[in-house]
């Protein structure tokens, strides 16, 4: 119930990165960032994680803001869930992360907890990593030393393993747009509608030209060790129309690519079914001739 | 009754209206001091060590480490009480114990749950009590345990409760089983499943107990029940009249404070002490801290003739009781009483058990074993009506029993049955039927239900009550009642307010506090209203005979043509020849007419029923209603969307529509997650679901709009004719969802909660058998 730790509220990223580098320096102190804080304060206060020190990220002026520049989206780490429902242009910039904001914990959570900190969490529930990965996005990493763009799909190596160093910070996601003819769609299946951890999630984009499928994307959350890709069943689609068959076929694939577990909320068997029931409706919905231009 | 006379005359001025509760200003402004807002100076905080393990021997337990952590004022073991035993007396009761309900406060030697307390610390800070928890040393022989009741009344299982398990049951034996059953045309039986479910109020257990200068144990603790200052005094070894226990507004109850939660606790660490100390569950602790919801495994067998009528029906009830009695043959009493509905059978046959385990222990839960068997009878009707062609609704009517008519245990019923009525009436407000939608069909369903108002009758239930006029006009009332957020102690002020005249604003309510209120029993088992209502009404019409009698001498009139109201006594055919009642009351005062009464109503008082037959008189009366919903299920994800719901109660007479509307409300909510997402699994009697991530209360998000119908027969034993609405409101829902549910996509999931896995499986199921 009780945990110990320093915290410390820089104003500037430089010295949130100081802080974060020189704790590496000396070897002795666990130091990690806090952005919402709505796993980590939890988890600490359950002493799953323990800390030193914590590095509040909430008065960095430079991790907030959502820029749009020909057709690039780009977040900055302090962005909410809710400052993506408010944002004016996010549901042509990004249509499946609004769902997945929208559906996300509950009012409170999303006015605190950060897009970022949901990415890096790294819980294969983590319900704006599908969308994200649907959209391509990129995840630029800081550290003292400079910056790095990596792919989100590159980015988690395993069960909450990932690419960033312990003295780096994701300050930045970016993807472009959805083009024209193309749709991107989520959809969180849960035991019940408000607060809810994610039993299956799921995200997809179809991009068409001239009747066939030029871009698929199929997102995978909760349904294996990281959020995953189906790439077997979008390469599937790429080039093709999406008759009701060739969709049944791929998300019978997007099956084979998952690896559910069993757990409190549901077992793979039922993760699987869904898997499917959700893939086969998603792609049946994004291929849409009003959407993807028939 | 005749008690019910003497109102009849009372034209209702306050009763029945939706008076601003006295409890909401404070509520709404967040002024309301709840137990946890106390503190005192020089205060301790304490902390219960609890057991990893469901089966286990204690073999070793060593505290020095944390005896010897700065800031530790306090460690306690079984070691340090001899001989302690926390008894489940049952709540408020005058003395008669049952057998074998004893339990060890402190694991002593044999580990029966995960989660049994075995150490209690209490520290400078709760930092400190924290980590002088972690710093107990201990070592646990895990011994072979038993998690289901079938297997634990097998020969040969481990014994949890000597001798055999066995801790409670029932039996109704009515009529001719064999006959009823050769008569039947068709004969439908189904298994049922229910779970463990949790409580869930928003204010986990809390407390504060110090030691006064008369060597009195006060503890102010959130509590349904302050006459647990008996089995508390025993289990600390002193006099009932050297605790006491203060309440406060309850943030909610359900049955999970209905047994003795923190008392003890706090009170042998303030003895030990001779300091303040506070214990606040968190809300992991809280569900390791009270008894949970029996699951009940129901077959139930029932005969129909071809036009619906039920010739015979067969119960069998096992529950599971947990590692310990608490109050299992009670809930497994009303289950059984419970078990045919609210439905007219000359052949019934029940056998009801309950068994212990090295599960949680369970114990009363809203609704109290008749829910779980509303479960099984309603979704039986439902069944039968789809095997008979006839409307569900229909069959039902040609079944339910009708005012006069006899119970299953043979009592007649004392008051009206509008169980029709209020189906009718939550049905059509139902609407249009809202259209399938490609793979989400829409479903509806109906069900009715039989709960009891006021406590068993062979427990004898009293409740007293304490109502006074000041000098200048405001009333006062004492009542012990605890208000777990039902507006309990407002309901008290209305009918006060009545009989006496006055604005609720002029009533004070003291409440909760056995050194100064007079005892008003439990607020448990819809027994509340009924029974502290009853007090209050009649101390309040004592007073108003009085006052009566003084105004008829002044006005020079007999005392029957004089009435009170709006603060004045006047006469009924001129109103214009009227006194105020601060000056009615101020010659009364000068005169010496005594302004207070202090009386106690008696419940109806019985013997026993027949353990053989079950025939006598189990519960004062009954409450019958309905409730209906419409769901939407999506057939390829299993997902269950409430999109209306409705509950329509005969509650007597409402005291306050608003507060009856509050409870159908919560009702249909908290049944709403029995049915679909809530359960506390134990693997190995391990809870693998501790914390509200993994036990699924519906939110906001999940909830339509609850509609709530009020109906009044105006027949019921509580004062003004009320019934109840505590647990009825809850009882019928989770049946009406798993019928809609049924409804919706054409086979029934047996086993509650109805998750969306268990939806698509039973739809895979039919699929193959098709």
């Amino acid at each position: 119930m009780f945990a110990e730790f320093d915290l410390v509220m820089p104003s500037g990223l430089d010295e949130a990165l100081d802080i974060l580098a020189e704790a590496g320096g000396d070897g002795g102190l666990d130091v990690l960032p806090l952005a919402g804080g709505t796993n980590l304060v939890v988890d600490l206060r359950a002493r799953r994680v323990s800390a030193d020190k914590l590095v509040g990220l909430g008065r960095i002026a430079a991790l907030r803001g959502i820029e749009r520049s020909n057709g690039r989206v780009a977040i900055g780490a302090g962005t909410t869930l809710s400052d993506i429902l408010r944002d004016p242009g996010m549901a042509e910039a990004a249509p499946s992360l609004v769902e997945s904001a929208r559906v996300f914990a509950g009012q409170m959570v999303r006015n605190t907890a950060t897009v970022a900190g949901n990415v890096c969490c790294g819980s294969p529930a983590a319900d704006t990593v599908p969308p994200l990965l649907s959209l391509d996005a990129e995840l630029t990493l800081t550290g003292r030393d400079g910056s790095r763009v990596v792919p989100l799909a590159d980015f988690f190596l395993g069960y909450q393993k990932d690419q960033r160093r312990p003295d780096e910070l994701v300050t930045k996601i970016a993807w472009d747009a959805p083009k024209p003819n193309s749709a991107n769609l989520f959809y969180k299946l849960a035991r019940r509608k408000g607060d809810a951890i994610t039993v299956v999630g799921i995200a997809v984009t179809v991009a068409a030209e001239a009747g066939k499928c030029t871009t698929a994307r199929i997102a995978l959350g909760a349904v294996a060790p990281v959020v995953k890709r189906a790439r077997e069943a979008e390469a599937m689609l790429e080039g093709e129309a999406l008759t009701p068959e060739l969709i049944e076929v791929a998300a019978r694939q997007a099956v084979e690519e998952s690896s559910p577990i069993d757990d409190v909320r549901a077992s793979a068997d039922y993760r699987r079914h869904s898997v499917h029931a959700l893939t086969r409706r998603l792609l049946t919905q994004a291929w849409d001739p009003a959407t993807v231009g028939g | 009754m005749t008690e019910t006379e003497s109102w009849a005359n009372v034209n209702l001025r306050q009763v029945g209206r939706p008076l601003a509760r006295s409890d909401a200003p404070g509520k709404a402004a967040g002024r309301t001091r709840y137990a946890g807002d106390y503190t005192m100076p020089n205060m301790l905080h304490a902390k219960v060590l609890r057991s990893p393990e469901a089966s286990a021997r204690l073999r070793r337990i060593d505290v020095s480490k944390a005896r010897a952590l700065p800031g530790v004022a306090c460690v306690l073991t079984a070691a340090d009480l001899p001989d302690r035993k926390a008894s489940t007396d049952i709540p408020g009761q005058t003395g008669k114990k049952k057998l074998a309900t004893d339990q060890q406060v402190l694991v002593k030697e044999r580990v029966r749950y995960h989660g049994e307390p075995l150490a209690l610390v209490a520290a400078e800070t709760q930092t400190i009590a924290e980590r002088a928890a972690e710093l107990i040393d201990f070592e646990l022989e895990p011994l072979p345990g038993v998690y289901d009741p079938f297997e634990a009344m097998k020969p040969g299982a481990p014994i949890v409760t000597a001798p055999d398990n066995v801790v409670g049951q029932h039996k109704v034996r009515k009529g001719d089983i064999a006959k009823g059953f050769a008569e039947a045309d068709e004969i439908i039986e189904n298994t049922f499943r229910t779970q463990f479910i949790e409580h869930a109020f928003l204010e986990p257990e809390v407390g504060l107990a110090w030691v006064d200068e008369n060597d009195v144990i006060n503890i102010r603790v959130a509590t349904q029940v302050i006459e647990h200052f008996r089995p508390i005094a025993e289990a600390v070894g002193v006099p009932h009249n050297k605790v006491r226990i203060l309440g406060a507004l309850v943030g909610g109850g359900f049955g999970g404070k209905e047994d003795v939660t923190v008392e003890i606790y706090l009170a042998l660490l303030a003895q030990a002490t001779g300091r303040p100390v506070r214990l606040a569950y968190t809300r992991e602790d809280s569900m390791f801290g009270h008894g949970k919801r029996h699951p009940f495994v129901i077959t139930h067998r029932t005969g129909f003739t071809n036009d619906g009528r039920i010739t015979a029906v067969k119960v069998t009830i096992t529950a599971d009781s947990g590692a310990y009695v608490f109050l299992s043959p009670y809930v497994l009493l009303y289950a059984t009483v419970a078990a045919p509905g609210p439905y007219r059978v000359d052949n019934v046959h029940v056998d009801a058990v309950a068994a212990a385990t090295n599960n949680m222990f369970t114990s009363a839960f809203r609704g109290f074993g008749a829910a779980q068997a509303c479960v099984a009878h309603e979704a039986q009707m439902d069944e039968a009506a789809k095997a008979l062609g006839i409307d569900r609704m229909e069959l039902r009517r040609r079944n339910f029993l009708r005012t006069g008519d006899k119970l299953v245990t043979g009592h007649p019923i004392e008051s009206a049955v509008w169980s029709d009525e209020c189906m009718i009436k939550a049905w059509e407000a139902l609407g249009e039927r809202t259209p399938d939608a490609g793979p989400v069909k829409v479903g509806r369903g109906v069900a009715t239900y039989q709960q009891s108002y006021g406590r068993i009758t062979w427990l004898h239930d009293t409740s007293e009550a304490w109502v006074g006029v000041e000098v200048d006009g405001s009333v006062v009332v004492r009542s012990g009642v605890t208000d777990i957020g039902a507006g309990q102690v407002s309901a008290l002020g209305q009918i006060a307010a009545e009989l006496l005249g006055v604005g609720l604003d002029d009533v004070t309510i003291y409440n909760s506090d056995s050194a100064v209120t007079p005892l008003a029993g439990t607020t448990t088992a819809t027994r509340g209203l009924y029974m502290t209502g009853n007090a209050v009404r009649l101390a309040a019409e004592a007073i108003r005979g009085r006052f009566l009698a003084r105004a008829a001498r002044e006005f020079g009139v007999e005392p029957g043509e004089v009435d009170l109201a709006e603060s004045k006594a006047f006469l009924v055919d001129r109103p214009d020849t009227s006194m105020a009642f601060k000056d009615l009351v101020a010659l009364c005062a000068s005169e010496g007419v005594h302004r207070s009464e202090l009386v106690m109503f008696r419940a109806p008082f019985t013997g026993q029923i027949d353990p053989e037959t079950g025939q006598g008189r189990v519960h004062p009366d009954y409450a019958y209603g309905a409730h209906a919903v419409e769901v939407a299920v999506d057939t390829e994800t299993g997902e269950v969307t409430v999109l209306k719901s409705v509950g329509a109660h005969d509650v007597g007479q409402a005291i306050n529509p608003d507060a009856v509307a509050g409870q159908i409300e919560g009702g249909a909510a908290m049944g709403q997650g029995y049915a679909l997402s809530e359960e506390l699994c134990y693997e190995e009697g391990r809870l693998t679901t501790p914390s509200f991530s993994e036990y699924l209360i519906p939110t906001a998000m999940d909830v339509p709009r609850y509609q709530s119908i009020i109906l009044e027969s105006r027949s019921g034993l509580g004062p003004f004719g009320a019934k109840g609405i505590g647990e009825p409101a809850l009882t019928p829902v989770a049946p009406a969802i798993a019928n809609a549910v049924a409804d919706a996509i054409g086979v029934r999931v047996f086993d509650l909660p109805i998750t969306p896995e268990k939806i698509v499986m039973a739809l895979r199921r039919a699929e193959a058998a098709e």
